[in-house]
């Protein structure tokens, strides 16, 4: 599990880069670091296309739940987890 | 709020004619006291006017301002029977509402606010939610609460992680979703436009999020004309329903022209509805800590 877990914790990590053209590299990303905000200092409109991607991409629905998505996005860690977890291809 | 309440007694018992010349002693005032308003005005005025401002059109741009804040009296009452309010453009935005997917709005500081959350509100079974800064957001529903307690308003407040989703949400449930989109919240990339005649910078924010939506865009804009008469248009802006990843860059800039095109019509049409009170066109707008809403 975490094995696969590191796995798709890079892969979720690429898709935010490439989705939002991130000048980080992957491999630089700190997993437990925030993303909104300080941090990785994504804004809410980065956090939708994210959103987006990883709903597309693991067919997964992200809702408006506001303190849910305070956890889901709190780290690459914890989005990583949820996707896990929520993921239905 | 008490003045308010009292204010909003006063329009609602003794009527709009006696109601409104309080109004010309708070143009007045403005034209007289207020230096920080004042330049703000002379310094767009003449952009939109295309010549020199005299102190008229001063007294005319905080009569508009002063109107159109009075008027929400009324309309938060449904006192709609007191106005001969003409909508243009209608084809422009009936086919996207029964389409029922969703569709984005975009206003500016430019007119009256509650006068087209009025007509949404008279077409059943529409519904309207709006993006704006938890401050004002605040700011607005306790003055709604003070005038109408009934009358409540759809608010999602911006600066959130899931501000965006929340948009997302609204227009998944085919809901109409608003926003002002001519003044930034700091601190985001903005775009260079030409705004009568000079450049003035505008957010890019609200239209990359439409994009992302792949939403149809219409601009909205509800001017006051003068005595109790309002215009509202609807125009096209933009439609990003089938605007492929690739383009999305592109496609969001020609949103942004088109946007900055209405807007200069718009405020050569009706040049006393521009309701930014401060320079617009040197710094960049800190629309938050100003005393405008």
């Amino acid at each position: 599990m975490i094995e696969n877990n590191s796995t798709l914790q890079l892969e979720v990590a690429e898709l935010m880069v490439q989705a939002l053209n991130l000048d980080t590299a992957v491999a630089e990303i700190d997993p437990d670091a925030p993303l909104y905000g300080d941090g990785l200092g994504l804004d809410s409109i980065d956090i939708l296309e994210v959103a987006l991607v990883i709903s597309k991409r693991y067919g997964l629905q992200l809702k408006a739940d506001s303190e849910d998505n305070h956890r889901i996005f709190s780290s690459l860690r914890n989005l990583t987890d949820y996707v896990a977890t929520h993921k239905t291809k | 709020m008490l003045m308010l309440r009292i204010m909003s007694w006063i329009s609602l018992r003794l009527g709009r004619r006696v109601a409104r010349s309080v109004l010309h002693l708070i143009a007045a005032y403005f034209v007289l006291f207020a230096p920080d308003n004042r330049r703000a005005s002379l310094n767009y005025l003449p952009r939109a006017l295309g010549r020199p401002a005299t102190w008229l059109d001063l007294y005319r741009h905080f009569f508009c301002f002063a109107a159109t804040i009075h008027d929400r009296i009324y309309l938060i009452n449904r006192r709609y029977d007191l106005f001969d309010i003409d909508i243009q453009g209608k084809e422009n935005i009936h086919p996207l509402i029964d389409a029922g997917k969703g569709v984005l709005l975009m206003g500016a500081h430019l007119g009256s606010f509650e006068v087209m959350r009025a007509i949404g509100r008279q077409l059943p079974g529409l519904r309207v939610a709006m993006v704006m800064h938890e401050d004002n957001a605040q700011k607005i529903n306790s003055m709604l609460a003070a005038i109408n307690p009934e009358a409540s308003m759809d608010i999602i407040p911006l600066g959130r992680i899931d501000s965006m989703l929340q948009v997302q949400e609204r227009l998944g449930d085919g809901m109409l979703v608003g926003m002002l989109s001519d003044r930034t919240l700091g601190n985001e990339p903005m775009a260079q436009v030409n705004l009568l005649g000079a450049t003035a910078a505008l957010p890019t924010g609200p239209f990359r999020m439409a994009a992302l939506l792949r939403r149809p865009v219409v601009f909205m804009v509800g001017l006051y004309m003068g005595d109790n008469r309002y215009q509202i248009h609807f125009e096209t802006l933009a439609d990003f329903s089938e605007t492929p990843r690739g383009q999305r860059d592109q496609a969001v800039e020609m949103a942004i022209a088109r946007y900055t095109e209405l807007l200069n019509r718009y405020t050569r049409l009706a040049p006393y509805n521009w309701f930014n009170f401060f320079d617009y066109w040197q710094s960049v707008p800190a629309s938050l800590n100003e005393k405008n809403e």
